[in-house]
């Protein structure tokens, strides 16, 4: 059973144009509107590749029903806490033929201190039926990234693989933990960790190396567009794949990890499982919402990922 | 013939016995739901608590002369401000320990049976005694209505 936590949900709500027109009426060719969130995005992928999964975090509002409704439908167990907050969306603006996408993204308000006492509370009961716990994406304002490293703390002790996918300053909180099992930092579009820029191949393979001193098993740095370093057990390896034209990225790194995670976990071969993990990817890019919708799309794709040793 | 995890909602939501009733209240009131089971620290359900132990907590002299299927869930979220006033009671001193729960195998037209004669809305789901979902009224009218059988 995996169980990701998503602190932070949104809706995801995708505007497709012809082109963006900033300070004038824009009208949009369709719209898109889904569940989202780093651990949510991993969840949808999962249980597409057949994993028991349960959705968990903080939820709120009156869209809340809608949102877990969808998730059930994608085979997904929900187990949130549910907060006096309106659910955030996060808005993408997706010019066609472009490649590009414009996001605006809702912070979201702070939350009462017993709602968070509740979700700790219902993490411990869930920590006994899990075995792999995955974490994923922003923290509402107002909690401190100290409460992602209790929770960290928690899973650990309790002996289940810890998967973290992070932002810096939260990620920070946790990387020393000894015992994580996978850890891929969340750079998005500045490719920098820790203040080192990660175009440099020796940089990474420095950062990788690091990471792994301090206990991280397998550690998964995205470089590049999409492009990562894997480094496990003394290996490294390289791979990426190119984005369409007309490419909606949503979700594309979550559908990584979660291919990543669904093949390692079946056959504890690194390089297999980043060429599913890149496959997992496309699959996603070209489903053109945030998870990839068949496990056969994966399964196409994957003779034309390639991933290459790397010392 | 088809089966409780054919109709199953895998919606976990829970509550302990040491949730206060008033967080209850606002879970059943924001999600429009009818009660919720009661599960232990290792996620094994011991018991339900639904909006009528909710009602009768709170109007207990009231509930013995009216129905309290009358009591509809707008009026819920207006009892939350008088759970204010009766402090923090615990669900475990109004949770219902002697529950009907399913497994995912149990045909569901047994179930549908059951819930019907006892006037069941909501039942869990357990596998190896912890909660995988429930089966709710609402799923089995849906189901009745798009297939025409629950056999």
């Amino acid at each position: 059973m995996i169980v990701t936590v998503t602190l932070n949900p949104a809706f995801d709500h995708l505007l497709l144009l012809s082109q963006l027109s900033p300070g004038r009426m824009n009208r949009t060719k369709s719209t898109q509107r889904m569940p989202g969130g780093k651990g949510i995005n991993v969840a949808s992928a999962l249980s597409v590749l057949g994993e028991e999964v349960i959705a968990t975090g903080l939820l709120g509002g009156l869209t809340c029903q809608r949102f877990e409704e969808e998730l059930r439908r994608r085979g997904i167990s929900t187990s949130f806490v549910y907060t006096d907050q309106e659910l955030r969306t996060d808005f993408y603006v997706i010019e066609e033929g472009k490649a590009q996408q414009t996001m605006v993204i809702e912070d979201g308000t702070p939350v009462d201190n017993r709602y968070v006492n509740n979700f700790v509370s219902n993490f411990e009961r869930l920590l006994t039926q899990a075995d792999i716990v995955e974490i994923g994406g922003s923290l509402p304002s107002g909690i401190d990234p100290g409460f992602v490293r209790e929770l960290v703390l928690k899973a650990v002790k309790a002996g289940k693989k810890v998967v973290l996918d992070l932002l810096e300053p939260i990620l920070k909180e946790c990387v020393d933990i000894p015992g994580l099992f996978i850890v891929k930092p969340d750079v998005r579009e500045k490719k920098v960790l820790f203040g080192k820029e990660l175009g440099s191949p020796e940089v990474r393979l420095g950062l990788a190396r690091e990471m792994q001193k301090s206990g991280a098993e397998v550690v998964i740095l995205n470089y590049r567009k999409l492009h990562y370093l894997v480094a496990a057990g003394g290996e490294f390896y390289e791979g990426g794949i190119e984005a369409e034209q007309s490419g909606v990225l949503i979700g594309v790194q979550d559908g990584m990890l979660a291919g990543f995670m669904h093949s390692y976990l079946k056959s504890g071969n690194i390089e297999d499982a980043f060429k599913y993990a890149l496959a997992a990817a496309l699959a996603t890019e070209r489903s053109k919402v945030n998870y990839p919708t068949s496990g056969q799309d994966i399964e196409r794709l994957l003779p034309s990922c390639k991933v290459r040793k790397v010392n | 013939m088809k089966k409780v995890k054919d109709f199953i909602s895998r919606d976990l939501t829970s509550v302990t016995e040491n949730t206060p009733l008033r967080d209850v209240a606002e879970i059943l009131s924001w999600r429009g739901l009818s009660g919720v089971p009661v599960v232990n620290g290792s996620n094994e359900v011991i018991g339900f608590i639904s909006e009528k132990d909710i009602i009768t907590s709170l109007f207990p002299e009231q509930v013995k002369i009216e129905n309290p299927d009358m009591i509809r869930m707008d009026n819920l979220s207006q009892l939350i401000k008088k759970l204010n006033t009766v402090g923090e009671a615990l669900v475990q001193d109004y949770m219902n320990k002697n529950i009907i729960c399913a497994s995912e195998e149990t045909p569901i037209a047994d179930i549908a049976g059951i819930m019907l004669r006892k006037d069941i809305k909501r039942l869990p789901v357990l596998r190896d005694k912890r909660l995988v979902g429930v089966v709710d009224r609402s799923s089995l009218t849906r189901a009745l209505i798009e297939t025409g059988s629950l056999e």
